[in-house]
């Protein structure tokens, strides 16, 4: 099995706070990970890092086996890793359809000038986290919660992600809206595509995981099988409080 | 399609329109159809940048400004021909472009209005200091080269110019390049979240900007054959620029030439009425209300007004 | 020469303190920049002359004249401005800046385009070591520092001072606490906009009255709440003090032209390299 997401010794602090203390996790290609731990964990600091909006202060990442440290967001988003927000962050004003559209342009003027967008494949992308087709012209400002976690992860993909990290992915869905989201993960994870997922929705997380890791203060302090991991003294210290 | 020999029949009648026009009025209307151009090229100019990324640009004035200048001082003092002068004049505003951009890089929202505004009322204080046998101090320059004689082929050359730039900007933003910068406008994140690098595209929107700034500030310089610092690098004309695009409607590329030949003909029509700089007062109020309860500007009232008398009907 | 600059710093960087207190409270409040603070100035300005010298009234209804009118203004932009714009900075700042416009284009309307020049409040000549000051100007720097500091008392002392304290600090917070922000909004727009006309009218006493003075009142503004990063009074007396020493500074030792390059600059330096304003972000 390939790692397909490293992650070694990694530090940040914020001021006086440490944020992220020297932590490790590897995923394989094609896992799916589960990331919990009580609140101000370091969960959201982690993805931030990952994906380079933050500057970590020390520690290396990779990808595939490739040093990603060095690389800007936008590079390593090209490099197949991807994210999506605890707050849908949608381009209100644009259509579904313009949204992916987004997604899936080549990262250069003259790609976004001369070359032809390809509108089956938007169309399938859509459909791929199944958004309706009779949303698809609908201006993004306009959909649902779960839609737009939906469209989200649809832009992700546009952009050809092949790790995907989830951040608090059930936060505000409605019981049907979480098992719509869950179903498409699933389709997701049977096509060979990477999770990182945070929720504190533990019943919803456990079936789409292989296994989860629990941090707190920035540390690993368990990692197994969702179930294990519950049990673990220092995991349930940490969300009752010492 | 049919659609499209409909609309190619339509482009014909407007060429031919816009072509035989000087024969049919008199020079008056000419002379305020040049300006309507060229303050449409100017609201095009700002909207490439701030009506499509957000970052509002208070000192479009800055740029017109620097080409005006560029060319004026290279043809005045060094004799330049104009041939040369005015695409050398294009490329230091685009450098002008690259110093908004700077702080475009940092901040945001309200914050980058305001540096623009200062780089502005910056520039109007240093032409009148620094070297004034060169820029013309206070009072400016005048009898600088023109490029036309008579209404006319002024008329001609505002229109070609602007209809020339016009085209382009819209071809342009009909591409996913227009997308991107829409996007940038509603959530700069959330573009680099999709893989794109915003430094990238916006450098782009601002040299556009300039670039289009450049060109019409230089045209415009050699219109009129002068140049006066408080009538270039002033809160009156950046009103003016900001109006017309806004009242128009911005983000989009027919807003700022319809609100450009609006605001113009409302000053030309007022003038009987309010002789002097009092048509402000008038003009002002049209676009604060305007931009208070219509901010999506005339374009679309007229597409309201479409709607209502011919129903939903989108051809495309 | 030394002493020279530092008495013109001083009184120049007092007027400079009122002239920005409006501007920055407004900002501390709302985190809003209001385009259309110079007006205030000018309106006071423009009353304070038309009662003393067209319609020949005592001064002292011009100056009264001068503040309701800026709270009165103070009002109705919040009212007809701010609040249908549901605080969307931007459009505020668009639309501010295009009133200021429209009031300009008004002035000119009412008093003609040519400069006028006000009797001054006080009139007479000091020396002080050797330095000929207005006694205008004297009495407007000592006014302007009473006037903040009682406002700096009322702030931190009375109940409605302290809501503005708690609204500025968090709007949401203060209204779970039973304070009614649109009052207390009420309250610093009105005395933003008196303060600036008040500001006016000395001001006035140093330039002349311009349909275009609205334009470095607002600059200067703008510079201390850049400068400063503030909406506290006594950051804006501080950063005030730096911009006004500055320009006397440049005025005697290097050109009276540069004056306003200098202001500018600041500006520009200070959003490119600290964006956050001298003294970081504060309450009132």
């Amino acid at each position: 099995m390939t790692i397909a997401l490293g992650i070694s010794d990694l530090g940040k602090r914020f001021g006086g706070l440490v944020a992220i203390d020297g932590l490790s996790l590897a995923i394989d290609d094609g896992e799916s990970v589960g990331l919990i731990g009580p609140n101000g964990a370091g969960k959201t600091t982690i993805i931030g890092l990952i994906m380079g909006e933050l500057r970590p202060d020390s520690g290396r990442i990779d990808l595939f086996g490739k040093d990603i440290s060095p690389l800007g967001v936008a590079e390593r988003i090209r490099c197949g890793i991807s994210r999506t927000w605890q707050i849908p962050r949608p381009f209100a004003n644009l259509s579904v359809i313009e949204n992916i559209r987004i997604g899936s342009m080549p990262d250069s003027l003259r790609g976004m000038i001369f070359d032809r967008s390809d509108p089956i494949r938007e169309r399938e992308l859509a459909m791929s986290v199944g958004l309706a087709k009779n949303d698809l012209e609908r201006k993004a400002s306009d959909l649902a919660m779960g839609d737009l976690r939906k469209l989200e992860m649809a832009r992700t993909l546009a952009a050809g992600a092949r790790i995907l990290l989830l951040d608090e992915v059930f936060a505000g869905l409605t019981v049907g809206e979480i098992d719509h989201i869950a179903a498409v993960i699933q389709n997701l994870r049977s096509r060979g595509i990477t999770f990182l997922i945070v929720s504190h929705d533990l019943p919803a997380l456990a079936p789409l995981i292989d296994r989860a890791v629990a941090i707190d203060r920035g540390r690993v302090i368990a990692e197994g099988p969702l179930d294990d991991i519950l049990d673990h003294p220092d995991v349930r210290d940490s969300y009752l409080g010492r | 399609m049919d659609i499209g020999r409909h609309h190619l029949a339509l482009w014909a009648i407007a060429a031919a329109g816009l072509f035989v026009l000087p024969s049919l009025v008199g020079s008056g209307i000419l002379r305020t159809l040049i300006l309507a151009n060229y303050l449409a090229i100017f609201a095009i100019s700002w909207d490439v940048l701030s009506g499509r990324t957000g970052y509002i640009s208070f000192g479009q004035p800055f740029l017109i400004g620097i080409g005006a200048y560029t060319t004026a001082i290279l043809t005045k003092r060094f004799d330049v021909p104009m041939e040369i002068s005015i695409p050398a004049a294009v490329l230091v505003t685009m450098v002008g472009g690259l110093i908004v951009l700077l702080p475009a890089l940092r901040l945001r929202g309200s914050y980058f209005a305001l540096v623009t505004l200062a780089l502005m009322e910056l520039c109007y204080q240093l032409v009148q200091v620094i070297r004034p046998d060169i820029t013309g101090g206070t009072r400016g320059m005048s009898g600088l080269p023109t490029l036309t004689r008579g209404a006319s082929n002024g008329y001609y050359l505002s229109t070609g110019l602007m209809l020339t730039i016009a085209l382009t900007a819209w071809m342009l933003m009909r591409t996913r390049l227009g997308l991107a910068l829409s996007a940038i406008g509603m959530d700069e994140g959330a573009v680099q979240g999709a893989g794109l690098s915003p430094t990238r595209l916006k450098s782009f929107a601002f040299l556009a900007s300039a670039f289009i700034a450049g060109l019409g500030g230089a045209f415009y310089t050699h219109y009129l054959g002068s140049i006066a610092p408080r009538a270039l690098f002033d809160i009156t004309f950046l009103f003016t620029i900001l109006a017309a695009a806004l009242i128009g409607g911005s983000g989009t590329v027919i807003g700022p030439i319809l609100g450009a030949f609006f605001l113009t003909f409302l000053l030309e029509w007022l003038r009987p009425l309010l002789p002097g700089a009092e048509r402000y007062f008038v003009y002002g109020l049209v676009a604060l209300l305007l931009y208070m309860y219509q901010p999506a500007g005339i374009l679309a009232i007229i597409e309201r007004v479409r709607v209502r008398l011919f129903g939903d009907s989108r051809s495309g | 020469m030394l002493l020279q600059i530092l008495i013109q710093g001083f009184l120049l960087s007092g007027l400079y303190a009122l002239i920005a207190v409006g501007f920055t409270l407004i900002f501390g409040i709302g985190r809003i920049l209001n385009l259309a603070h110079g007006s205030y100035l000018m309106a006071g300005g423009y009353a304070f002359f038309w009662i003393g010298q067209i319609i020949g009234l005592p001064k002292i209804i011009g100056v009264a004249l001068a503040v309701f009118l800026g709270a009165g203004m103070g009002i109705a932009i919040y009212r007809l401005i701010v609040r249908p714009l549901k605080g969307d900075r931007i459009a505020v700042e668009i639309a501010t800046l295009i009133l200021a416009v429209i009031l300009q284009a008004a002035i000119v309307l009412i008093f003609g385009s040519s400069s006028k020049i006000p009797h001054p409040l006080v009139p007479g000549v000091v020396r002080i070591a050797d330095t000929p000051i207005a006694w205008s100007i004297l009495v407007a720097t000592c006014a302007s520092w009473i006037i903040l500091l009682s406002l700096y008392a009322f702030i931190r002392l009375s109940h409605t001072g302290r809501a503005m304290q708690a609204v500025s600090m968090d709007p949401k917070g203060a209204a779970i606490c039973g304070i009614d922000s649109n009052r207390i909004d009420i309250i610093v727009w009105s005395i933003s906009g008196g303060l600036g006309a008040l500001a006016g009218v000395f001001f006035a006493g140093y330039t002349q009255l311009s349909p275009s003075m609205w334009v470095t009142p607002l600059i200067i503004s703008v510079a201390v709440v850049i400068v400063g990063g503030i909406g506290s009074i006594m950051g804006t007396l501080a950063v005030a003090h730096i911009i006004g020493f500055m320009e006397v500074i440049v005025t005697t030792l290097i050109a009276p032209e540069l004056r306003g390059v200098f202001t500018m600059g600041l500006i520009i330096v200070a959003l490119l390299f600290r964006p956050r304003g001298l003294f970081g972000r504060e309450e009132i």
